[in-house]
């Protein structure tokens, strides 16, 4: 049998294989996570096309790739709107389509979010590193973000899939983008936020947060007021550092608000495991998605949650991205 | 002739010149080739020009620098 694959005609702007769980276990040797950005809609899109939901599928940043199809297959695009096209004709967002070999699925920049997933039947078949398939970009480790030409191999696909009836996700189950340029993001405090003000933490929680355009899969990078420190940040022995956000070497929490200075870098799939600098909040796992989906100059406002909330939203997020959700199209 | 519109090909932070302090890449008279650098966008860490494709007279800027612009808003006018 000959090996499925799709050709890359133009890559997109840093698009990648992921893949859940991630890269896990390789954390004290620095390796990140990694995986998609927005699971919700990375799921989704593998329901779609009959993969377990967790399949190695591409993440789309900002500007979509133009793919060309070697083997038929059935494919779904989610997430950001990069208005899909199947040989030049528009293709709905968050439905399956089969594609014949030969034909090209080209998609363009994102108009509303900022990334969206392609997921093919039988999955994504690079090659396992560290027992994940999730590219790490930055650092070149289980490959790296597409470029012109190069061909992806797929896995073998389910029995079912090209006569399948055509899937949709219904509009109530995909994760709904803000379009007045505000999201509400949930976020617990701590680890550090004793080396805050209390003043600074409540500041934290009822203030605007600009996402900057130096953001990324490693951190994204906000704007907003400054910071003041409590007692301990600022006498502190002089192993920790000289500002006041400044602490000894210490582990990162994924979804951490790190604030190196002034500046809160909130660490995310590609983000550094250990440093120097306190991490006063954590962002809960379920509102990464909104993350991921959030634009340069796009307005964060945290909610302040606590363990037991972000274990509920977690669930839910489960809940919406298991078997059952797809419908008829 | 006639009036073109340059847009945003991707969302992002719009810089109108090559550095802080530098002058505009273009400024209304000048004569744009293909290939030539209209402007940047600035997105994950990354900036990308925005190259004209097609020749023409600059017209002027549609944007301040450092505007968030999405895909497919206006950036500039070229006379073609």
């Amino acid at each position: 049998m000959s090996q499925r694959s799709i050709s890359v005609v133009k890559p997109g702007l840093e698009t990648t294989v992921q893949e859940l769980p991630g890269r896990i276990g390789f954390l004290e040797q620095g390796f990140p996570v990694s995986g998609p950005f927005d699971a919700w809609s990375f799921r989704q899109a593998n329901l779609l096309v009959g993969n377990d939901r967790d399949t190695a599928a591409l993440e789309c940043q900002f500007l979509g790739p133009t793919l060309r199809f070697d083997c038929n297959a059935v494919v779904a695009v989610t997430g950001a709107d990069m208005r899909p096209s199947l040989d030049g004709v528009p293709v709905a967002m968050w439905s399956s389509h089969v594609v014949r070999a030969g034909q090209v699925l080209a998609l363009g920049p994102a108009y509303s979010g900022a990334r969206a997933y392609v997921a093919i039947s039988g999955g994504v078949d690079t090659p396992v590193v560290l027992g994940s398939r999730a590219v790490f970009h930055m650092a070149g480790v289980g490959g790296r973000a597409l470029v012109a030409e190069q061909v992806l191999p797929l896995g073998v696909a389910g029995p079912t899939t090209l006569d399948a009836p055509a899937l949709t996700i219904p509009e109530a189950l995909r994760p709904r983008f803000a379009t007045d340029r505000r999201w509400d993001i949930e976020a617990l405090a701590g680890p550090n936020d004793d080396w805050l003000s209390p003043e600074a933490v409540e500041m934290f929680f009822s203030s605007d947060w600009a996402v900057q355009a130096k953001s990324n899969r490693t951190g994204i990078r906000l704007t907003g007021p400054e910071f003041g420190f409590a007692h301990r940040a600022i006498h502190k022995n002089s192993d920790h550092g000289q500002e006041p956000s400044n602490i000894i070497d210490h582990g990162y929490p994924l979804g951490a608000v790190n604030l190196a200075g002034q500046t809160p870098i909130i660490l995310v799939n590609d983000a550094p495991s250990t440093g120097g600098f306190i991490n006063p909040f954590t962002v809960a796992s379920a509102a990464f998605w909104k993350l991921a989906q959030a634009k340069p100059g796009d307005i964060l406002r945290f909610r302040r949650i606590d363990r037991a909330e972000a274990g509920r939203l977690r669930a839910e997020l489960g809940r919406v991205t298991s078997p059952g959700v797809t419908a008829l199209a | 002739m006639a009036t073109k519109r340059i847009e945003s090909p991707l969302p992002g932070v719009i810089y109108l010149s090559p550095a802080p302090g530098e002058p505009v890449f273009k400024a209304p008279g000048d004569s744009v080739a293909v290939g030539d650098t209209l402007a940047l966008v600035e997105v994950m860490k990354s900036y990308m020009p925005v190259e004209a494709d097609q020749a023409g007279i600059f017209r002027g800027y549609l944007v301040e620098t450092e505007t968030v612009l999405e895909p497919g808003e206006p950036l500039c006018e070229l006379e073609v």
